[in-house]
């Protein structure tokens, strides 16, 4: 447990998370979490139960087609596939994600002209 | 069963702890997994449970989150699996209704036809009997009358004036009463504007009656009671329509002073369209001459609406009327004296206001003929039935072996509730359109007395009628191949199995619809059969007058000017009389206070001379020549203008009225006195006329000359009056505008209105009899139509089962003959039984008719074997095509098909 510092995450940013994560490969839950803390190197402060209620939502919207299948283990779980209008909104999340972000930047890079 | 898609990779469970327990499940996977993790990092199994569940946060919070969702995920699912479901049982239905049209389109046409005809009728029934008047809580409105059944039969007399502030003051149970008499008006000419002088609809009302019925105005004020107070009322109220006609929606109409009658009356308001009397058109309101401060007068003129207190009845306020009616003779002595109330039998009778405009035997005929077309949608739906019945037969195999591949019997019947919705909608729409059709036809053909006319459209009710049946029908078709659930039986599937034992169970159901149809055919027919016979009883009767080519007028003069002289008024009618005598075709020119079967027969008190006793005969203040015009035939001398106006004092009674008074003697000569000292002497004595209907016993009335006698007088100078032309080619209308102009030539500020021939007033008499009749006889017509078509297919159908049969019959030797006798056999012992439950129910429900029938009984023995016959004879019929088909049958067809 490396006690740096967390970042808490913005609101409604979890869902681009996982959509991200599952255009690798179909996941269970725990798999998602997993690939997030590894793939931030543990920066993301994310309450686990948290993930749960998007990922239904996300199936509920159409964005995730979800399965019961055996993990290598060879124990129950349930595996979630990004469906394909799920990688549609990926896309399109993506594109505003980076606008917002470079919008962001712009701003905190500028200074005041002389 | 072959929902095939992403969603449905898995099952989601059904129920809400199913749910629940799989998210769980989930969950469990994530905190067994992070545990695991934990401890293969050094961590004791406690720690880790410890530090992998604060990691998690609130599972119970999360868990139940998740099962939500999900639980809205499988509502729609359910609900995209239904919509699935029938979207595409619809396509299947509407693609198999394509393939057969022929089905498609007489399942719908008869379907259609049943539901139109019905939903017009409901329309009616509801704008006429159901739905309430057009007021403000219209069932707390009553009719207040007063019977005087010792004295007249049925004869209502109204309310006094005094009766009426009476009842105000001391009733408890009603909030108000208002009263009101309506008549006509004539509206003068006017110079400025160059509008003629024209005849209006008047109402005089009390103030409380604006109250009572609860109108506000749409411009200007109502009356007030003070108005009421003075003896020439000096304001009017306009409606709104007669403000646009006349005045063409003038703003500047309030406080403008016009002429009516001759007197100079103020508007002081306009009232909305939708205020009007109990089915009586108002063009022009005026504040009658009611005032407390008026000495009480026996004068039952006055029609009177109260309004009930809420949630008081009828008869609390029938019982309370009762009571202070039985105080009026000692308060009011020279109103209803003791001894006019005894010898009257004087009382106060409370009706309901709908009752009283509707009328029992309106509402009566128009239950039957709902009654009756209710018949020809059962029998409608019988036929239906029945193609459904013979489609689902010809899928039995079919069905068998989509059954016997699993589907479940819901989901085969699924697909004839397609098929049934499909018909029913369509049908519903055709209907819908057919109602609206008939009912402007009804509008259009029919009865002038028929009330509340105007009030009937085709309401939401009416269209939300025809689907409701529509609906109702479809869910029976869908329900028919499980009814007996012999169709979807494997056992068909039996090589050759033709489920014989089964067909035999759906000959039986099918034979017993046709049998239902017959019967209720026979019930129609038979009914429609009594309104024809009592119809032409009613035509046949003689009423004492001669209606062809007569026209009847009515003509006003103005009071202020021609009020005070009796002279000054019938000379004007004599010289009327005589220009108009000139027109061509005319043949005879009077005039007449009343004209049968329009005007009201209410009684006068007159005495007679040597008799010294009293009497209270309807009378008619006419001028000589009323009776030729009108083709009365007269006994004796008729009036004549030279006599008359040598004041003759000559008069003529009816020969009831003789009959009743003077039983032994000839009437001739004998003295009646009306008002005033002098007597008039009977000259003449004429033929009863029928006056209040065909159907009524003939009026006893006593005809005065419209000139008095020096020391005599009538109750009024008859400045109004009708006048009777006698025709003897062409149409009588068109002398309408000749007589305006001869008219107005004489007097432009009089006034003609209300033109009608005697024909149409005769049509109007028999209206709710010719239009029961009517209705009935498309109902029985449909009915029968339906029947046949019913019975034809039936026995189609079993003689295309029994090919084979009747093949093996006629290859052992069977004549055709006997093949045809055989099959029309068949077609008659179902119209047999049918015709005999038929007479039953016939016999069990005309009965209900009676008050419409006129010279015949409800059971008339000859009219039910004539309906009876016919149905025999079109079952016949029926059979026959079916029986030729039989008949050329192939014997070699035996060994071939089977």
């Amino acid at each position: 447990m490396p006690p740096a510092p967390e970042l808490e995450l913005i609101r409604g940013t979890l869902d681009l998370l996982i959509l991200k994560t599952l255009s690798w490969a179909p996941m269970h839950g725990l798999a998602v979490l997993r690939w997030i803390e590894h793939a931030t190197m543990e920066q993301l402060q994310i309450e686990e139960g948290a993930l749960y209620p998007a990922l239904h939502r996300l199936e509920q919207r159409g964005w995730l087609d979800a399965e019961w299948g055996y993990t290598d283990a060879g124990r129950k779980a349930k595996f979630y596939r990004l469906s394909a209008t799920g990688r549609r909104q990926l896309t399109a999340e993506l594109t505003r994600w980076s606008r917002y972000t470079n919008a962001v930047g712009l701003l905190l890079s500028a200074e005041p002209v002389p | 069963m072959t929902r095939a898609g992403k969603r449905r990779a898995f099952h989601l469970p059904a129920s809400h702890r199913r749910l629940q327990n799989v998210v769980d499940e989930e969950l469990q996977f994530h905190l067994d997994g992070r545990i695991d993790e934990l401890i293969a990092k050094g961590m004791t199994r406690e720690q880790a449970e410890a530090e992998a569940r604060r990691r998690f946060g609130d599972m119970d919070i999360y868990g139940r989150e998740a099962a939500a969702i999900d639980e809205r995920i499988l509502q729609e699912q359910r609900r995209m699996d239904i919509l699935d479901t029938l979207s595409r049982e619809l396509r299947l239905g509407a693609r198999s209704l394509l393939r057969s049209r022929g089905f498609a389109a007489t399942a719908i046409l008869t379907l259609a036809l049943g539901l139109g005809a019905t939903t017009a009728i409901f329309t009616v029934l509801d704008a006429v009997v159901l739905r309430p008047l057009p007021y403000r809580d219209a069932d707390q409105l009553m009719e207040v009358t007063s019977p005087v059944s010792k004295f007249k039969g049925d004869t209502l007399w109204r309310l006094a004036r005094h009766e009426m502030f009476y009842f105000k003051d001391n009733a408890r149970t009603l909030s108000d009463i208002g009263v009101y008499q309506s008549g006509e008006v004539t509206v003068l000419g006017e110079e400025v504007s160059g509008k003629p002088a024209e005849r209006a609809l008047d109402a005089h009302v009390s103030a409380s009656l604006f109250d009572v019925l609860g109108f506000r105005p749409l411009k200007g004020r109502l009356f007030t009671p003070d108005d009421n107070h003075v003896r020439q009322a000096t304001v009017v109220i306009l409606g709104e329509r007669y403000w646009q006609r006349r005045f063409g929606s003038d703003e500047t109409i309030l406080n403008r002073v016009i002429q009516i009658d001759g007197y100079p009356m103020t508007v002081v308001g306009i009232l909305p369209a939708s205020a009007q009397l109990p089915d009586e058109i108002v063009d022009i309101w005026t504040p009658a001459h009611v005032d407390p401060a008026m000495p009480p007068m026996n004068n039952h003129t006055w029609s009177a609406i109260a309004r009930l207190k809420p949630s008081t009845t009828a008869a609390e306020a029938q019982t309370e009327l009762t009571a202070l009616t039985s105080h009026l003779s000692e308060l009011f002595p020279n109103g209803e004296s003791a001894s006019f109330v005894e010898n009257t039998g004087f009382h106060t009778q409370v009706r309901p206001l709908r009752a009283v405009v509707v009328g029992d035997v309106m509402t009566r005929a128009l239950w039957i003929i709902f009654g009756s077309v209710l018949f020809v949608l059962l029998i409608a739906g019988a036929n239906l039935s029945n193609l459904f019945l013979v489609r689902i037969d010809a899928r039995r195999r079919e069905m068998a072996l989509r059954t016997a591949l699993g589907a479940e019997r819901f989901h085969v019947a699924m697909q004839f509730l397609a098929e049934g919705t499909i018909i029913a909608v369509l049908a519903a729409f055709l209907a819908v359109v057919l109602a609206q059709i008939g009912l402007r036809l009804l509008v259009v053909a029919a009865p002038s007395g028929l009330p509340r006319l105007s009030e009937i459209h085709l309401t939401a009710s009416g269209i939300g009628f025809a689907i409701g049946g529509a609906l109702v029908a479809a869910f029976i078709l869908g329900m028919l191949p499980l009814a007996g659930g012999s169709a979807l039986d494997i056992a068909l599937l039996r090589e050759g199995g033709r489920g014989l034992t089964t067909s035999r169970g759906r000959q039986i159901v099918r034979g017993a619809l046709v049998i239902s149809q017959v019967a209720l055919s026979l019930v129609l027919l038979t009914a429609s059969g009594l309104m024809v016979r009592s119809f032409n009883n009613l035509r046949a009767v003689k009423p004492g007058f001669d209606p062809a080519g007569v026209v009847t007028m009515h003509v006003a003069l103005p009071e202020a000017t021609y009020g005070k002289s009796y002279e000054r008024t019938s000379t004007f009618y004599e010289q009327l009389a005589e220009r108009i005598g000139h027109l061509p075709g005319v043949k005879a020119v009077g005039f007449s206070e009343k004209i049968p079967l329009a005007s009201s027969n209410l009684c006068t008190g007159v005495m007679i001379e040597a008799l010294a006793i009293g009497d209270c005969p309807p009378t008619s203040i006419i001028s000589p020549g009323y009776v030729e015009a009108m083709g009365i035939k007269v006994n004796g001398r008729p009036l004549a203008w030279s006599g008359m106006n040598a004041r003759s004092g000559d008069m003529m009674v009816s020969q009831a009225f003789s009959d009743r008074i003077w039983p032994t003697q000839s009437a001739m000569d004998k003295g009646v006195r009306l008002m005033g000292k002098g007597f008039f002497h009977v000259s003449g004595v004429a033929a009863d006329v029928l006056a209040n209907g065909f159907d009524q016993p003939p009026v006893a009335l006593v005809y005065f000359p419209m000139l008095p006698t020096a020391d005599s007088f009538l109750y009024g100078v008859p400045t109004y009056t009708n006048m009777v032309v006698k025709t003897v080619s062409g149409d009588p209308l068109k002398l309408t505008p000749a007589i305006g102009k001869l008219v107005s030539e004489l007097e432009p500020q009089a006034a003609i209105a209300n033109v009608q021939t005697m024909d149409a007033l005769v049509a109007k008499s028999m209206s709710k009899r010719s239009l029961t009749m009517m209705l009935l006889g498309i109902a029985a017509a449909m009915a029968l139509f339906l029947s046949v078509v019913g019975l034809y297919g039936v026995i189609s159908y079993i003689v295309a089962q029994r090919q084979s049969e009747i093949a093996i019959r006629m290859a052992l030797g069977a004549q055709m003959a006997q093949v045809g006798r055989m099959v029309v056999g068949q077609s008659m012992l179902l119209a047999g039984i049918g015709v005999v439950i038929g007479l039953v129910a016939a016999f069990a429900t005309t009965r209900v008719m009676t008050s419409l029938l006129f010279g015949v009984s409800p059971a008339d023995p000859v009219l039910m074997s004539l309906a009876a016959l016919v149905l025999l004879l079109v079952s016949a019929l029926a059979g026959y095509g079916p029986a030729r088909r039989a008949a050329r049958v192939n014997p070699a067809d035996a060994f071939r098909t089977t």
